[in-house]
């Protein structure tokens, strides 16, 4: 039984015409549950059109999406997964409670129930005294945490992120890290991680996914051995070095391709 | 405590301080001016004869202030009624959004309030409807250019976010979209209420009942009364900044609310 699975899936976007973009070609991909997969690629190789996808944000152009053991349509109805995006995308007319509760809110849950769940997310991601304020009053790192606690406040077997901390300072960065694997660890949570940062990538997953554009496609799946456990020192250890360059090596492949065809064709194509 | 009151006086005259010893120096130099050029009354009315005439006729400017200002209340909420209405239309239908957005941003440009001279011939010489669907006018395309605005101008990450909710475009609307347009609203208000009582005012001088400040203002003039005609003004200026206050006490009732 898969978290996830993506079979044979394309994306083409006006197709037929001649703004014709092939985002993605015959994607496989499948997690397990309780499994960490980042994707990674330089822009345009499709990593969040993959996303969207798996979210049914986006409909396959041929292929299947399939999240837990349901079509991505049913999964979306029912609510399986919850979503975080580079903007924290609080709503600033409701307080943090009201905003970690709106999942909830449109799942038609009764009101003392919401509050008692806002209250364990925001003690889940340590911000329990900050319910009643406005997320305008918040840092960036502390927003990036609140949207996290909405995301899994239904309690859905997996979690969506596109480049949540893209928008963050390095040391946040790094803190946030380590949070968004203590909350996934304590809640077994399922995570697709969308990311530019291959350290980012190396320190979460147990998987990743390198992918490279024209068409957009998955090039190599790495996986990362770093064991279950793993801290600030998992940074200074051998075994992170070793990944970083595995990954970093994988996407050089996907541009040195590109500069070799480029060089053979002649044209400069950025 | 006390001392606490005292300090937060301080503060408050501090803020206030500059703009007061303005204005009253401003009056002062007028005043002088008057006396010490001798300027002659229907050259230029002194604000001591201003204030004498002001307080004079204060029972009659109060009358002429309510005729002009429930004109302009009536437009403003029956506009902002409208206004809002079609905003929730435009923002359903886009392509009613694109014919009609032009033609409003073209129409918030010029002064339509000259229109009032053609309504003035649809109705009575006694009807105060000409100015009340004047000031409507003016303040419907306020209210619908900017409403439709925050109705539409969501960011795509909560759009993203509530579809990923599997939200129907209603539970968008009710959630997304209407808490989103609510400071667009209460900016259109903060402009079309100060413009209806300019509009409202400006549409007496188009002929009609003479019982308002604009149609006033012109009588004394015509009589040579320049100090009461003066006195009307300020009373113009008075209501114009009622209206303002209470928009902007109205924007900050809210500003925070809506969290249901």
């Amino acid at each position: 039984m898969s978290a996830l699975e993506v079979a044979g899936a394309s994306k083409i976007f006006n197709q037929g015409t001649t703004k014709q973009v092939d985002a993605l070609i015959d994607v496989n991909l499948t997690v397990n549950p309780g499994e960490f997969v980042s994707l990674i690629g330089p822009s345009g190789c499709g990593k969040s059109t993959l996303l969207r996808l798996i979210a049914n944000l986006l409909e396959p152009t041929s292929g299947s999406v399939s999240v837990n053991n349901k079509t991505a349509a049913q999964a979306r109805l029912d609510q399986d997964y919850g979503m975080a995006f580079q903007q924290a995308g609080l709503f600033d007319w409701r307080t943090v409670s009201k905003n970690i509760e709106l999942p909830l809110e449109l799942k038609g849950w009764d009101k003392a129930k919401r509050e008692a769940r806002a209250k364990e997310m925001l003690e889940l991601v340590k911000l329990p005294e900050f319910a009643d304020l406005y997320p305008w009053q918040l840092s960036g790192g502390m927003q990036q945490r609140i949207a996290i606690a909405r995301a899994l406040a239904a309690h859905p077997p997996l979690l969506l992120m596109d480049e949540p901390f893209g928008a963050l300072d390095e040391m946040t960065r790094e803190y946030m890290q380590g949070e968004l694997l203590r909350i996934c660890g304590e809640t077994s949570t399922t995570v697709v991680f969308v990311t530019h940062s291959i350290p980012e990538a190396v320190y979460l997953s147990n998987r990743v996914v390198v992918m490279s554009p024209r068409p957009g496609r998955i090039t190599e799946v790495i996986d990362v051995d770093l064991g279950s456990k793993r801290n600030e020192d998992t940074r200074a250890a051998d075994g992170f070095f070793k990944s970083i360059t595995a990954v970093r090596e994988a996407l050089r492949g996907t541009h040195a391709d590109h500069a070799a065809a480029n060089a053979i064709r002649g044209v400069e194509d950025r | 405590m006390a001392e606490n009151n005292a300090l937060r006086v301080i503060a408050r005259l501090r803020q206030i301080g500059p703009a007061l010893v303005f204005g009253v120096s401003f009056l002062a130099l007028w005043e002088a001016a008057v006396r010490g050029f001798d300027l002659k009354p229907y050259f230029l009315a002194a604000p001591s004869k201003i204030f004498e005439q002001f307080f004079k006729n204060y029972s009659r400017i109060w009358e002429a202030s309510m005729v002009s200002g429930g004109n302009a209340l009536v437009g403003l909420i029956v506009g902002t009624v409208f206004g809002v209405a079609m905003s929730f239309i435009l923002s359903r239908y886009r392509f009613l959004g694109e014919l009609i957005t032009p033609l409003a941003i073209a129409l918030n440009a010029i002064p339509i309030f000259v229109l009032v001279a053609v309504l003035n011939n649809m109705y009575s010489i006694t009807s105060e409807i000409p100015r009340r669907v004047m000031v409507t006018l003016v303040v419907y395309f306020i209210v619908l250019v900017n409403v439709a605005k925050g109705l539409t101008q969501v960011r795509s990450t909560h759009v993203e976010l509530m579809r990923s909710y599997a939200a129907s475009e209603f539970v968008i609307l009710r959630k997304v979209r209407v808490p989103n347009a609510v400071p667009y609203l209460f900016t259109a208000l903060k402009v079309a209420a100060p413009a209806s009582v300019i509009t409202a005012f400006v549409s007496e001088y188009f002929g009609g009942l003479q019982n308002g400040l604009g149609s006033r203002i012109t009588s004394n003039i015509a009589n040579a009364k320049n100090a009461a005609a003066w006195a009307y003004v300020l009373g113009a200026c008075l209501l114009g900044l009622a209206f303002y206050t209470v928009s902007i006490i109205l924007e900050s009732a809210t500003r925070k609310g809506d969290t249901k």
